[in-house]
Order: C-alpha cells, then structure tokens, then sequence
C-alpha cells in the first residue's frame, strides 16, 4: 500500500540502509551528517561529497562523522592570495589590451573543504574542536575518480580549515570557516 | 620619533590604587604604547568639567591583564601607591618640603612669564595684520624693546599704558602648578616592595599569546567579546579580531560561534576563541616564563 505522505528524499537518504549498516558511530551523527550533505548537494551544488568515519592519515576513528566536498565555486581566499589574484587579473587585462572597461577575470579554482556537522543544540568546548583538527589533513584526500588528474596544491593554503556546519531544528543549516590559527580575516 | 625628554625608569613602577592599574607620566604611557604594544584606556578628566568624557587624558587605567603581562615580562613592577605616598610624605624633611614648593613657585612664575610673551606676540600680530602696529599700539613697556627708540611712541605708549589689558610683571603671579607625577619629590618605590602579579581573568593565556605575537589590544565589549585586537597601532589599523579567551573544558553554544562569526564578518573581522591547552607541556619562554601553548581558531561566515 502506497503512504499517505511520501517520504522526503532526506528522510529516505536517513533512513538508508547503507547508512544504517555502519556502526562506527551512533546513528544520529551519522543522520547529522546525511542532513548536512544533502544540503550541501540539493542546496549548494556542491559536488564530491564524501563521508569520512576514519582520519584519512592515521586511519583512527574521528570524533564524529566528517564530510569532505567540492564547492561549485571558490569558498574561502586567504586575503594575501586574494591580492596575488586581483594582481594577475589585472596583468592579463592589459596583456588582452582591453583597457579599463571590462571587468577583472579572477581565476579561482575550487578547492575541496573539509566539513563538520553539529546540531545548534550541541556544546562543544575547545579540546573537541581541537581534536576534530588534529585528525584531519590540510586538503581532503581527493576521490579515486579525480586522482588521476591531481588538483595542484595550492601555496596558500597553509592553516587547516574546517567547515562548520550548523543544522537546527528547523533544518536550516548555517556554515561558518573556522581556521586552526590566528588567519586575518577576508577583506570582502 | 623625538627622544622622550625624561628617561623611562626599567623597570618601570606601575601604580595599583584600589585596584586598579595607573601610569601617571606621559613619557611612561607613550614608552608602554610604542615599544610594549600597551595601549590602556586615558580615563583623566577635567575635575571641574567631568561631564566631558570625550577627550580624556591621564591616568592611563591598565587592565589586569596588560599589566600582568609587563610585570612577567619584566618591563614593570606594581607599587602599592597609597601606601608609598603616605609614607614617602611622613618621611619628607620640612627643608626638603620647602624646597620643592620653592621649585614649584619657580616653574609657575616660568609658565605665567612664557604666557605673558605668548599672549603679546599674538596680540602684536593681531594689530599688525590691521597696519595698527607702526603707530605703536599695543605695546607694552615691559617686553617690547622694538619701539622704545622711537621717541613718538614713547610718547603714545606712555599715554595708552593705563589702557593696555596686559599686566605689567611685578604683578605677574605664578601660575598652580598639579604635577602629575610625585618623583620627584618622592622617590621611586624601591622594586624590592613590588605587589604580588595581577589577578587575571581566564581570557588572559590567549591575550598574552596574542600580545607576544605583536598585537594591539582595546576593549572588546563594544564588539561583545573580550578584547578586539589590532595588527598594529589602533590608530593606523582596523582591528583584525573579536577575541574571546576560553577555558579548553569549558562548555560553549554554538550560537555563540555563529554570533560571534556573523557579527566579525560583518565588520570585516574574523571572531577568534582561544585558550590555553592544559594537557599540553609547558614550554620554556627565553624570559624564564613556562607557559602551556594556547590554541586559536578563526571564525569567520562562509558566504553559503
């Protein structure tokens, strides 16, 4: 017999058998973090989203859950880079011999971001937040599929970073860049 | 920038009055400001007028904070001032009390003397720029020696002296002098009677990472955070970060973060909680100090 309410496709992906299968931590981290990348996915077009239960390099269980993911642009530029950009944009203008009328093409290319689930409900303290840093790299671990083609480091980026991501009851999820360090902040 | 007028004593004696935190010499403050990174708040008014509390001057207030972090560095020492000034003013010698009025009334009469000058000059020009000033008005016969050959404004002067609005100097008086600091008369408080370090509140392990690190500090609370911090000057920079120090056990909301984030970025700063590690080892600073790491993280909105 067909429900009177067809489940919405968050609720189908939580209640995924796959996702019920693992056991590395409790069920509602792993729901947090279906709900996180589901948004992600459907709301942000991010792409090559991960779920991460091991630290990628000691291969130790994390804290919770973590997901990694490409966003469709640009996220986060450090604000010396960002100078860097607008000066090589500003070159390649002139080399083009356009002059002052069209608009500067900054070249950003995406890079993949490590993301963190929590519930607005939560209480975290700064020892947590600190061991969700020590385990996990610089840049996310990049997919088999990408691997063959290898992303080039970016000189940059040279703090961790983590996304924070903030789901509330409501299912409004906010996400804050949180950086392991004192990083001056964008001047945007 | 000039060389200060009047050496720095080093280490330097920090008042402490009822608890708080006081330097009273300009030289003093503008030596913490430019090689300490100490900026402090001038909370000094105008006894007469403290409704104005715009401008403010000396004293410079520390917060426990900054002046912990000079005395562990041992740039200063904190001096029980009510203590010193009693006893320091029991002891004085009446010959030596004497003196010092003396001295006073000498700097006074220099002041009202340099005023005098002053407010002729400008009365001069004055007339000058209105092509008064050939005829000789205006001048008195006590500074002006320009005009006295001139035997027709001798004869002016003479006639307009009853008129002329500027004292002649027999009345000159001294002008009061309040010195802002007591030493002299009073000697330094001898480091030997330094006050115990300043109790701190638990934000101070990220300020002091922060401080070692070359910032600037000001009050936080406009921003509701503990400190907002500068990369350099307050007065050549904008504040980079809304700084709130947490213990490393201690419970947050994650409201607090998202405020926090969301407000700093809005201001173009980025929100920083930090705190000490109280599981790591203590490491040795060149000073002798042993302090345990702090570790810092940056929030900042992430534009999704």
């Amino acid at each position: 017999m067909k429900p009177a309410v067809l489940p919405s496709p968050l609720q189908s992906l939580i209640q995924d058998e796959q996702l019920q299968s693992d056991r590395s931590h409790l069920p509602s981290l792993h729901s947090l973090a279906a709900q996180v990348q589901h948004n992600l996915q459907y709301q942000h077009a991010w792409s090559d989203l991960r779920l991460h239960t091991h630290a990628p390099v000691a291969n130790e269980l994390l804290p919770r859950p973590l997901l990694s993911g490409l966003p469709p642009q640009r996220l986060y530029t450090h604000p010396d880079e960002q100078i860097e950009l607008l000066k090589e944009a500003g070159r390649a203008r002139k080399e083009r011999k356009e002059g002052n009328t069209s608009a500067l093409e900054v070249k950003a290319e995406p890079e993949r971001e490590w993301i963190l689930p929590t519930r607005l409900s939560e209480k975290w303290t700064l020892r947590r937040l600190a061991a969700v840093f020590d385990g996990i790299t610089l840049v996310p671990p990049e997919p088999r599929s990408v691997k063959e083609q290898e992303r080039p480091a970016n000189p940059w980026r040279t703090t961790k970073r983590i996304v924070l991501a903030t789901a509330d009851t409501d299912s409004t999820v906010v996400y804050y860049i949180v950086h392991d360090g004192v990083v001056k902040p964008r001047q945007n | 920038m000039a060389p200060d007028s009047n050496p720095v004593p080093s280490p330097l004696p920090i008042s402490c009055i009822t608890g708080r935190y006081l330097l009273f010499d300009i030289a003093v403050i503008s030596h913490v400001r430019r090689t300490h990174n100490i900026c402090g708040v001038l909370i000094g008014t105008i006894p007469n007028l403290s409704q104005q509390n715009v401008f403010l001057g000396i004293p410079l207030e520390l917060t426990s904070e900054e002046a912990r972090v000079l005395v562990e560095r041992g740039h200063a020492y904190i001096v029980n001032d009510v203590k010193q000034h009693r006893e320091g003013l029991m002891e004085m010698k009446r010959a030596d009390r004497l003196e010092w009025m003396k001295e006073l009334d000498r700097q006074g009469m220099e002041m009202s003397r340099e005023a005098l000058l002053k407010a002729e000059e400008r009365s001069e020009k004055a007339l000058r720029g209105k092509g008064l000033v050939g005829k000789g008005h205006g001048d008195t016969e006590s500074v002006n020696s320009k005009a006295e050959g001139d035997a027709e404004s001798l004869i002016d002067d003479a006639a307009k002296a009853p008129v002329a609005g500027v004292a002649p100097e027999k009345k000159l008086e001294p002008t009061f002098i309040t010195p802002t600091t007591s030493h002299p008369p009073l000697p330094l408080a001898p480091i030997s009677s330094a006050l115990p370090l300043p109790a701190v509140p638990k934000s101070y392990p990220l300020f002091r990472y922060l401080h070692s690190r070359g910032y600037f500090f000001m009050p936080g609370l406009r921003f509701g955070c503990n400190y907002s911090v500068y990369p350099g000057d307050p007065l050549r920079f904008h504040s980079h970060f809304l700084a709130t120090g947490v213990d490393w056990d201690e419970e947050f909301d994650l409201l607090d973060i998202i405020g926090g984030g969301r407000l700093g970025t809005g201001v173009k700063k980025a929100y920083l909680l930090g705190g000490e590690d109280s599981d790591a080892q203590a490491e040795v600073e060149e000073n002798g100090l042993e302090v345990k790491p702090v570790r810092a993280l940056s929030i900042e909105w992430a534009g999704l």
